[in-house]
């Protein structure tokens, strides 16, 4: 639970209006009492009384009205300031979630791959936003309304008071505590399961053709089964431990409305309660548990917010993969690029890389070629200070990168890298990612560099055609320009290029080839592919190995 | 109500029926519960009717007193008993709907154009489908709950007091019809409302994905700023169409308030001989009961609404589900996976066969002729993109072609499916790997391989060398697309896998692409040994691996040449 103060500082920023939200959702809790208490007096008293058409019926009656119209108004009150609470604390959340993420990137790292990171993430969101209003507020609610109650009876019954407050207490407080003490490691238990079973659909339709051409699909859908009923079966458990709690809840309600009869008709048979206060009371103690039936399904929820909150948690416990420099250099307007025998790898995993050395001239244009996976993404990502060198250094110029901000470093080296997003927005907008104050003069020349302008010309609504996620409007290729496009508008005077056309059949491979040598006159261009490049295309070509470069 | 609403509301009541008796029962202990609540109200009512009223001793009512304990004990139980039998309904659902799924999926070719990413395919198969369980586990028996009780309940009380019973029967039935007044001029909002929503957390989902693009160009506080800002913009929009779609609820409250209030001040008023409406005077006993069951005429309602939102994510999540898998029927083949057999080397024979990319938009190789002698083993060569890989799949049955592909002298559309996959093998250029041990992963190709088997392929296939370095050795678990691995162990873990098959045919695209000309050799002669008497097809680039195959063709121009090659001349082609 301790993870949930984590997101204490949120909760703070919001704590007027969650605040209010209980209060709101007290005040229609108490009003719903009182109605039914005054309700059970008045017909009682009304029923006894000898006074016939002498009884003042304006007091009661008007209470009765005033309670009904409090307790609508509250609820409505609670649900809107509740609701913008809750939203706020979800834009808060996404903020905070990108803040926390940014610095620690990129995440291509082993701790977190769950299945796909981004559905993770969107639903651990959405299931921390409920916390408050599923867990917290029903609980204190409830609390208050049975101390207030308990104190009542006690002023009036005594003897229920007792048998009330160690019920509701057990209800409100002893209860949702064991279950979450007995439901955390099925919560958990789920939590896996789910991940089990976004991994294995995963894997499945990632490995789809591998498992059709072995002939085990029968296997992969018999594994998925075997986790999907895992996945049944825990939740069917946790179910059963909430579905208890209810009923342990509702047993403590019977208890409650039983004993404080039981008390009550005894004092009313010792003439020391007025009949009418004792039906007042039966009744509000049976509107007060009403407080109490959705605690039991909140903490159930709650379980969820807890694995939710640790996930997350776990995101900002992700070091940061560099250390900014103490005293930060300016980037040097020498652009030449030097690495001298550098070295790295992944956690203490197998060396990537074991001695790079390679020279660049300002201006110069090179294709580091080699087998994938021999280290030519993770020397990109050492040069745009993703990374840090185990040892050797980089030199832009004279200057040691490890000298330069790393927002430095990204002003001045652009990445256009295979996976490389074009973004569900405005064609205008993608381009803009790279210069925002770029006006449309300026993108559609970098569109024309990419040769991408004749056909946004002819899109009905030019710039502001939306492109992305479906990628209908745009093919393969032309989502290729789209991202060099807005490399190139990025002003960089380094462009790193990590096979850019990995995506792209040959024909639009040697059409992007042709528009690179173009677009990129007079930067310093390293691109990392295994395609064959065209002459012409590229100053020269180097060759990797084993996380060695032979000149 | 859209067409489109309406279908999902027909999947819904047709998935509704693989619940089995969970769900029916979910829906009957609630009711079951109300019946007693009448009992329950009526015993609480005589206890402090007879004691109030009729001064009848404490110790006289005490068997009531216990009743009324009994009742509620039975009804929390029931309620209980109900809401895991719902859940365990919804859940049947769920798990047979997410087989269902992932099964339509996996008999689709894997080729096929329209195959939705990993991506869209878990949020289907594992979120969408969990956004399913509001409506089975809760809003079906709250409906059934809404549609009953209210009615029963007026039923009930209209001989008893024709005014309080009237009330009911007349103001319950009312307040869907003022909900759905009130709802009406909000519905259009909320649907605008949930679209921007999914909009928003698709642009969340969206930017998440390229976060590490809006670093590198230092974005970091503009993107920031702005999903906040388009988040508060969607918030204010939203609590607008709140406002009036909470009026709904207001309104059901007000009725509720109403009645117990209204209730309340016509027994008053008839105690107090105000009122003259009733032929038979009015007991406390039958005051108190009709004040009880007031508030739970309304309740059934409530529950209801509390669940309203349930069946419109439900209908949403089936469209959703639609939209991304393309179905959702009960029709779903069952998998299995494909028995060893064994079976001597295969021919090939390719006569008159075209071949086009996916999309049919340009020909990769036309009309051309290929006699492949059973145990012959055969290179392909020639640039990236020019038909290796699709001529490798579509021999493999993965693609459709044009002319005749026939293996054994048979067509491959005359093999059965088991068949062909246990006498053939393919090793494509892009393996993938599962979340799982490197055993594991090797084991794929035949399930239930003992452990000296698995090592022995991890040492033919050159595993045993990088995963002896590894912390687990053949039992460290690997990340999805490989993670933790270079590309060219990854290739050689695909490739182990071979050494576990028993093909007549092995068909091996780019197997030593990654790898430096030692390891090549050393990979080619494991190859070469274990593909005697057996058909081999290898797509390379490397003429030192063309070399010691038999023969080799080229593909140029759309067509098979054949190429002499010398062992002696080594190089890239």
């Amino acid at each position: 639970m301790s993870v949930l103060t984590m997101f204490i500082p949120l909760f703070k920023r919001r704590l007027g209006a969650l605040s209010l939200t209980l209060l709101l959702s007290v005040v229609t809790l108490a009003s719903g009492i009182a109605l039914l208490g005054t309700s059970g007096w008045f017909i009682t008293a009304t029923a006894l009384t000898t006074l016939g058409l002498g009884f003042n019926l304006f007091v009661p009656s008007a209470m009765v009205r005033a309670f009904s119209f409090v307790r609508i108004l509250a609820r409505y009150g609670e649900r809107f300031v509740g609701h913008n609470a809750t939203l706020k604390l979800l834009s808060d959340l996404r903020g905070w979630l990108f803040g926390a993420l940014f610095p620690r990137l990129p995440l291509a790292d082993r701790s977190i791959r769950h299945g796909d990171i981004v559905s993770r993430l969107t639903a651990d969101i959405d299931a921390l936003d409920v916390a408050f209003l599923v867990a917290v507020g029903p609980m204190l609610g409830a609390l208050l309304i049975g101390t207030v109650m308990t104190v009542v009876l006690a002023l009036l019954l005594p003897g229920a008071a007792i048998i009330y407050g160690a019920c509701i207490g057990l209800a409100a407080i002893a209860v949702p505590v064991i279950l979450v003490l007995v439901a955390r490691k099925a919560g958990r238990d789920t939590v896996l399961a789910a991940a089990d079973a976004r991994i294995a659909v995963y894997d499945a339709i990632n490995g789809h053709a591998d498992l059709t051409i072995l002939g085990v699909l029968g296997s992969a859908h018999a594994r998925f089964n075997d986790i999907a009923e895992r996945l049944r079966d825990r939740r069917l458990l946790l179910a059963a431990l909430t579905s208890g709690a209810a009923v342990l809840v509702q047993f403590l309600a019977a208890l409650a409305l039983v004993g404080t009869l039981w008390q009550g008709l005894a004092a009313q048979e010792a003439g020391t309660l007025d009949p009418a206060v004792l039906v007042g009371l039966v009744l509000a103690v049976l509107g007060s548990f009403e407080a109490t039936g959705v605690i039991v399904r909140s903490v159930g929820k709650s379980l969820a917010a807890f694995a939710a909150a640790e996930r997350l948690n776990a995101l900002t416990q992700v070091p940061p993969a560099i250390v900014e420099p103490a005293h930060p250099k300016p980037f040097p307007t020498d652009h030449s690029v030097t690495l001298s025998d550098v070295h790295f790898s992944y956690d203490a995993g197998a060396p990537v890389l074991k001695g790079v050395t390679l020279t660049m001239a300002q201006g110069e244009r090179i294709a580091i070629a080699g087998p994938s996976g021999g280290g030519k993404s993770t020397l990109l990502h050492l040069l745009l200070r993703l990374a840090e060198p185990h040892c050797g250094t980089i030199r832009i110029g004279t200057t040691r990168l490890s000298d330069i901000k790393s927002s430095e470093v990204h002003a001045h080296i652009a990445l256009l890298s295979q996976d490389s997003p074009v973004f569900i927005d405005t064609i205008r907008n993608n381009l803009r990612v790279a210069r925002a104050a770029a006006d449309d003069e300026a993108l559609w020349q970098a569109l024309a560099v990419a040769r991408l302008d004749t056909f946004v010309a002819s899109l009905p609504q030019g710039l502001d055609t939306v492109v992305g996620e479906s990628g209908r409007t745009l093919s393969a290729g032309q989502m290729r320009r789209l991202c060099l496009a807005r490399t190139l508008l990025s002003q960089a005077s380094i462009i790193l290029l990590d096979e850019p056309t990995d995506a792209l059949d040959r024909a639009n491979e040697i059409a992007f080839f042709e528009t690179l040598r173009a677009a990129t006159v007079g930067k310093t261009v390293i691109m990392v592919t295994h395609a064959d490049v065209p002459p012409g295309t590229v100053d020269r070509v180097v060759e990797m190995r084993n996380g060695t470069i032979r000149d | 109500m859209t067409k489109q609403a309406k279908s999902a509301g027909k999947t819904l009541s047709r998935l509704q029926r693989r619940a089995g008796a969970s769900l029916w029962w979910a829906i009957a202990l609630p009711l079951v519960s109300g019946g007693l609540l009448v009992w329950q109200a009526a015993t609480l009512a005589h206890v402090v009717g007879q004691a109030v009223e009729s001064r009848v001793e404490l110790t006289a009512l005490l068997p009531s007193l216990a009743l009324i304990l009994a009742l509620m004990g039975a009804r929390a139980l029931f309620s209980g008993i109900g809401d895991w039998l719902g859940t365990r309904g919804a859940e049947a659902i769920k798990q047979a709907l997410r087989q269902d799924l992932l099964a339509g999926l996996l008999a689709r070719s894997p080729r096929r154009q329209d195959q939705p990413h990993s991506g869209a395919a878990v949020t289907a198969i594992i979120d969408q489908v969990e956004a399913l369980d509001g409506y089975f586990a809760r809003y079906i028996p709250a409906a059934a709950q809404a549609a009953l009780l209210p009615l029963v309940f007026g039923a009930i009380i209209l001989p008893l007091d024709w005014v309080a019973g009237t009330l009911f029967l007349v103001s319950a039935p009312l307040i869907p019809l003022f909900m759905a007044l009130v709802g009406w001029g909000a519905q259009a909002a909320t649907d605008r409302q949930a679209q921007a929503l999914s909009r928003l957390s698709g642009r969340f989902a969206d930017r998440l994905r390229g976060l590490l693009t809006l670093k590198l160009f230092g974005r970091e506080a503009a993107e920031t700023d702005g999903i906040m800002l388009a988040s508060e913009n969607l918030r204010r929009r939203t609590l607008r169409v709140l406002g009036i779609a909470f009026l709904s609820s207001a309104v059901l409250e007000f009725f509720a308030a109403l009645g117990v209030a209204g209730v309340a001040l016509y027994l008053g008023l008839t105690f107090i001989d105000f009122l003259h409406l009733r032929s038979s005077p009015l007991t406390l006993e039958l005051a108190l009961f009709l004040l009880l069951m007031a508030p739970e005429v309304y309740n059934p309602l409530r529950l209801l609404a509390a669940h309203y939102h349930d069946r419109a994510a439900a209908k949403a999540a089936v469209a959703e589900i639609e939209a991304q898998l393309g179905f959702l029927t009960d029709g779903v083949p069952t998998l299995s996976d494909a028995a060893p057999c064994l079976g001597r080397a295969l021919a090939v024979t390719l006569s008159g066969v075209t071949l086009r990319t996916p999309d049919h938009q340009r020909v990769l190789v036309e009309n051309i002729e290929l006699d492949i002698a059973p145990g012959q083993h055969i290179a392909l060569l020639g640039p990236s993109g020019q038909g290796k890989s699709t001529l490798l799949d579509a021999i493999a049955g993965l693609r459709t072609h044009e002319g005749d592909i026939l293996l054994d002298g048979k067509p491959l559309g005359d093999w059965p499916e088991h068949h062909l996959r246990a006498r053939t093998f393919l090793l494509t250029q892009r393996p993938r790997l599962l979340h799982a041990s490197l055993a594991d992963n090797i084991a794929l190709a035949r399930p239930g391989a003992s452990r000296r088997d698995i090592e022995t392929a991890a040492e033919r296939a050159s595993v045993m060398p990088f995963a002896a370095a590894l912390p687990y050795g053949l039992d460290t678990i690997i990340g999805e697309d490989g993670l933790g691995l270079s590309g060219g162990q990854a290739q050689r873990v695909a490739l182990a896998r071979l050494f576990l098959r028993d093909a007549g045919l092995i068909l091996l695209d780019e197997p030593t692409a990654h790898l430096d000309p030692a390891l090549e050799a050393e990979i080619m002669s494991a190859l070469l040994a274990y593909a005697r008497g057996r058909t081999l097809i290898v797509a390379t680039h490397s003429h030192a691996a063309a070399a010691q195959l038999d023969k080799t063709w080229r593909i140029a121009g759309q067509s098979l040449v054949p190429v002499a090659i010398s062992a002696k001349r080594k190089g890239v082609a």
